[in-house]
């Protein structure tokens, strides 16, 4: 009599499968608010594991952006700071270069050279100060590659005067990063064949002649190197220093020619490159009123003008940096006892300033590439890290148009269900029995 | 008096109709009970010359209404159910370990790193490096706290599992009584419909906890099995189920079922559906690999962090130490089978160490004797078996792991269960706290010569071996894309290596693997006579040319660590990406599951009920058509009381 028909309802399982579906809707509705209220799409990575991924891995990213950038921040003021550190150099070896030139001026006595040559002490000081400087951090600006916690050291009472305490070279910038320090060893220190620093100084001359030299030019860059390569092995001087001495001068033979015989004294002894052997005496004739061309000396030359006389020296040494030529400029200005001596002091000194300020500027100019270089990084790496936000934000985060509209359809269906049951539930076939 | 009588026995059957839909309305939220129903025959006539003459109705029997079939599917989708759901529940605690943003364990790996990037701004700033050591122990402390709450989830489902094959035993011995009582009811020739209902009933709440089949008996019990064919129940005998270790271990991992004292280890895969189940699949898999995930990070990156740290000098110009608490290596690592599991009769054992790092597999391995030496190491992870023969090679190397065999000769059959990941995260430390003893500063510097007329630059020099002993070397470049090196015998050093700008140039000729001394990396293009030194930190430091204190070569090496290939092939920094999204999926998947199987049951149990279930209207109808028969059958004996009265009264005149 009781056929099970297709339809039929167990009335316990009715109202169990009811209340279910009612809590999977308020399940669905809390879980909807949940993101809503977060605003992540992705609360646990299994809501979307790939995406949660994601969102990490743009997080680590982004993180990442931050500390190269904090540090890029550090390394830009460190080159700012060795920039503008070589600028100022670059202001007071201008001011340095000035007093040089007032100083060459033929109505100083040599009492006022000397007060002059106090005042160049002062800002040969300051340079030495500026290019020992330190960053916020206490790494020194110029340290190169690597050095001590003061790169240059000096005067030192052997040669070389001053020496680098560090290691040349520079670091390379990477994509996101620039270098902390500047090469001083570039910036401040010379090499005879690339630079050709060399101060001439003349002995003391009667005032009734004169006697000056222009400025030392190489002649031969290989010789040069190979000279200091030798000075330096046999020794640990940089360069050899030469003496020249003239032996006979004749200004009357022939007349209007000068036939001039000079002897040259290499210390410590190196030429030739590897066998010292005395340097023969050198015989030229020129004539009478024009420069005397010195070619004696391995690699170098450079031209004598006025009359010279047997007895006069000519002293001839390389300046290891540019503290050195300061140095010399100092000594050798204070120094003079005449107009002849300051003129050929003042002369040389001016032209290896000179040679100085163009080795900072070009080390100024690579900090300049290197600040410009700092500023495209931080341009890229903003971007990236917008990007990357992007990324991040798509990956894991609501779309709340989406997640609104969600919420109220879900809503609406969690009251539907709500009031359909109360009203089944009111209905009943005992309803009708009284 | 026929009428009468057929009134009376009509009157007693409609009654025991009503009793029935009163039962049923009764029984309505009743859990297993089944619908019943009078099944009504008409009682047989008597023959007379006139034809059978009818003699009433009878209740013939009670019916029971169901459906064995849909009972049995029910049953089954309700166990697959209850398995699902509760792996899946358990997954949501296992991933709620790890969660991700700027407060999971991945950011506070990344910061640590990237504090490096403030003691390299500043090596000789104390307050950078104690931030660094700062966050290498918060790094630290994550590792452990996530180790200790997968401790505790363990320690959860362990105890939730003991409950469970307590119930599991409860139930089965309700089982046996239930079948006790039915073969002594079976005799009436009527059926026992309420201990029918109560066994199927107890038979669902079995299967809620572990999948079982049900085979009937002609004595009416039923046999209850289980993991395919291991008998619960038969007839009214009981073996009880227990839960034992097949590997030595903390855990008990594997369901068994004692037969006469004798315990016989089941697979958690034969189980099928229940809770018991779930868990244990739960624990053996998501919560061993949720385990060695967390174990491999760790492992990886301490060692890496340590290896990096000792390639650097500190501020007193020591090689750098410990780091991280070094991984070790013990008992728990290494385990050997314990009864009841078939035990190991060989007497040899196996060790294990790091190989490299960047090949690790978040796995357990099995490794099973053929022979004395020779046999197969399973990948639990995902079951790929790779032969080894120890007699060849000593330590077999698989994944990253040195597995050396000790003394002692293996016998066949031997087995160990190697879990390389399982300790590594529970015991990690920071070793230190001195912002001094961090080593920052690398052993090696470079030189350019200050000659050098070129546009080489240092792109970069790292350390391999502290400290190195091939230096100093001087390169000296013959021209743009060849040089010479120093430490070439005999002099003068007439090979010409081959320059390629941002090609590494090793300390070693040729390099080795893994690589030794340092490495170079050199940009631009030199000229001929450019010289490039590498030389030892420490003894330029000594001559003053240096000061080792303000260089941060290290701390860069270990920023760079950000970028190594270690897991799988990713980023050290996107390691802990790689481990959420894995349980991640675990997760997902395990919710796919229980949402499938949740409507499967729901839709089978609507069936099944369909069947058996009470319908409250049914049941009033019922009440209604049955009271009116009984009303129609109380008029029946009304009316023969008349015909029986105007009999009388006919009689008394």
């Amino acid at each position: 009599m009781s056929t099970p028909s297709f339809a039929r309802l167990g009335t316990a399982n009715t109202y169990d499968s009811a209340r279910n579906h009612l809590m999977e809707r308020q399940a669905a509705l809390s879980n909807l608010q949940e993101h809503l209220t977060s605003g992540k799409r992705v609360n646990t990575a299994s809501d979307d594991p790939t995406a949660a991924a994601q969102a990490e891995r743009a997080l680590t990213r982004i993180n990442r952006i931050k500390t190269d950038q904090r540090a890029l921040d550090s390394q830009r003021d460190s080159i700012t700071q060795a920039e503008s550190t070589l600028g100022d150099v670059n202001d007071v070896m201008q001011r340095f270069r000035e007093l040089v030139v007032s100083a060459g001026s033929g109505t100083h006595t040599s009492a006022e050279r000397t007060i002059i040559a106090g005042e160049l002490q002062g800002l040969r000081d300051q340079v030495f100060a500026l290019a020992n400087r330190q960053d916020t951090n206490g790494q020194p600006l110029f340290g190169a590659l690597a050095s001590a916690l003061k790169p240059f050291v000096g005067p030192q009472a052997t040669a070389p005067d001053y020496t680098f305490n560090g290691l040349p070279g520079q670091t390379m910038s990477s994509e996101v990063s620039i270098p902390f320090a500047l090469d001083g060893d570039s910036a401040f220190m010379h090499q005879p064949q690339r630079d050709a620093t060399f101060n001439v100084a003349v002995s003391t001359i009667p005032t009734t002649r004169t006697l000056t030299t222009d400025n030392v030019v190489v002649t031969n860059v290989a010789t040069v190197a190979a000279t200091a390569t030798a000075a330096t092995a046999a020794t640990g001087v940089p360069y050899p220093v030469y003496t020249l001495a003239f032996t006979a001068v004749d200004s009357t033979t022939v007349p209007g020619t000068t036939t001039l015989t000079y002897s040259i004294t290499e210390t410590p002894s190196v030429t030739p490159l590897g066998a010292p052997a005395p340097f023969a005496p050198v015989t030229i004739s020129y004539p009478s009123n024009s420069a005397a061309p010195i070619t004696g000396i391995p690699g170098l030359s450079f031209s004598v003008t006025g009359t010279p006389a047997v007895g006069d020296t000519l002293t001839i040494d390389s300046q290891p940096s540019v503290f050195s030529v300061l140095d010399d400029a100092i000594k050798n200005i204070g120094g003079a006892s005449n107009n002849n001596g300051a003129a050929q002091a003042v002369s040389q000194a001016l032209h290896n300033i000179d040679i100085g300020m163009s080795r900072v500027s070009s080390v100024r100019g690579q900090a300049g590439d290197l600040l410009n270089r700092a500023d495209r990084i931080t341009d890229n790496q903003s971007k990236r890290s917008i990007q990357l936000e992007d990324d991040r934000s798509k990956a894991e985060d609501l779309d709340m148009i989406k997640g609104v509209s969600d919420f109220q359809n879900q809503q609406t269906g969690y009251q539907a269900a709500l009031q359909s049951y109360a009203q089944v539930q009111k209905l009943s076939l005992f309803n009708y029995i009284s | 008096m026929s009428i009468l009588s057929i009134g009376t026995r009509a009157l007693q059957a409609n009654q025991i109709a009503l009793q029935t839909a009163g039962n049923n309305i009764a029984n309505v939220n009743t859990p297993g009970y089944s619908r019943q129903s009078v099944v009504l025959q008409t009682v047989e006539g008597q023959f007379t010359g006139g034809g059978y003459i009818g003699k009433g109705v009878d209740v013939k029997t009670i019916q029971r209404n169901f459906s064995a079939f849909l009972t049995r599917q029910s049953t089954l989708a309700t166990s697959t159910q209850s398995a699902d759901t509760v792996r899946a529940d358990k997954l949501r605690q296992l991933e709620g370990l790890f969660a991700g943003g700027a407060n999971g364990l991945g950011a506070s790996i990344n910061d640590m790193l990237n504090a490096f990037s403030d003691v390299a701004s500043a090596p000789t700033d104390l307050t950078a490096r104690t931030v660094a050591l700062t966050r290498v122990d918060e790094t630290a402390a994550r590792m452990r706290s996530a180790s200790q709450q997968l401790e505790d989830l363990q320690t959860g489902i362990s105890q939730e599992l003991s409950q469970k094959v307590n119930n599991i035993n409860s139930i089965a011995q309700n089982i046996a009584n239930v079948n006790s009582e039915i073969a002594r009811a079976s005799g009436s020739g009527q059926s026992p419909n309420d201990l029918l209902d109560r066994r199927d009933q107890l038979v669902r709440d079995l299967n809620q906890f572990v999948q079982t089949t049900s085979i009937p008996a002609d004595d009416g019990t039923v046999g209850i099995f289980i993991g395919g064919s291991q008998a619960l129940v038969l007839g009214t005998t009981v073996s009880p189920v227990s839960l034992v270790q097949d590997f030595g271990g903390l855990t008990n991992n594997k369901l068994a079922i004692n037969r006469n004292g004798v315990p016989i280890l089941m697979d958690e895969n034969t189980l099928g559906g229940g809770e018991v189940s779930g868990l244990l699949r739960f624990q053996n898999t998501d919560l061993v690999e949720g385990r060695n995930l967390l174990g491999r990070l760790t492992m990886a990156i301490s060692t890496e962090m340590n290896t990096q740290h000792a390639l650097g000098l500190d501020l007193d110009g020591n090689v750098g130490g410990d780091i991280f608490s070094p991984v070790t290596f013990g008992g728990s690592n290494v385990l050997i089978p314990t009864a009841p599991a078939t035990l190991n009769t060989g007497a040899t054992s196996l060790a294990l160490s790091i190989n490299d790092t960047s090949k690790f597999v978040a796995s357990d391995y099995e490794v099973n004797f053929s022979s004395a030496t020779a046999g197969s190491i399973t990948r639990r992870s995902d079951g790929v078996v790779t032969n080894f023969d120890f007699a060849v090679t000593n330590p077999v190397v698989l994944d990253g792991i040195n597995i050396t065999k000790g003394a002692g000769v293996a016998a066949a059959g031997d087995r160990f269960l190697l879990k390389p990941f399982s300790t590594s995260a529970s015991a990690i430390q920071r070793e230190f706290s001195t912002p001094r003893a961090l080593a920052v500063a690398s052993p090696v510097v470079g030189q350019m010569c200050s000659a050098n007329t070129g546009s080489l630059q240092q792109a970069s020099l790292v350390a391999r071996s502290n400290p190195p002993s091939i230096v100093p070397v001087k390169l000296t470049f013959i021209n743009s894309n060849t040089y010479t090196r120093s430490d070439e015998l005999p002099i003068p050093n007439t090979t010409n290596y081959p320059y390629t700008p941002g090609v590494p140039i090793e300390g070693t000729v040729p390099a080795t693997n893994p690589l030794t001394q340092w490495s170079l990396v050199l940009q631009g293009s030199p000229k001929a006579g450019d010289t490039f030194t590498v030389s030892n930190t420490k003894v330029l430091d000594a001559a003053g040319t240096i000061n080792l204190k303000l260089n941060a070569g290290n701390a860069s090496a270990m920023m760079n660590l950000r970028d190594k290939a270690l897991f799988d092939g990713a980023a050290l920094t996107d390691g802990y990406a790689g481990l959420i999204s894995q349980i991640g999926i675990r997760g997902q998947s395990a919710n796919y599951a229980a949402e499938i199987s949740t409507n499967l049951a729901s839709n089978l149990e609507k069936d099944r009920t369909g069947v058996s279930g009470v319908n409250l209207d049914e049941e009033a109808a019922k009440l209604l058509q049955f009271q009116q028969a009984y009303q129609a059958c109380s008029k029946m004996i009304q009316i023969a009381q008349n015909i029986f009265d105007t009999l009388m009264q006919g009689l008394a005149r």
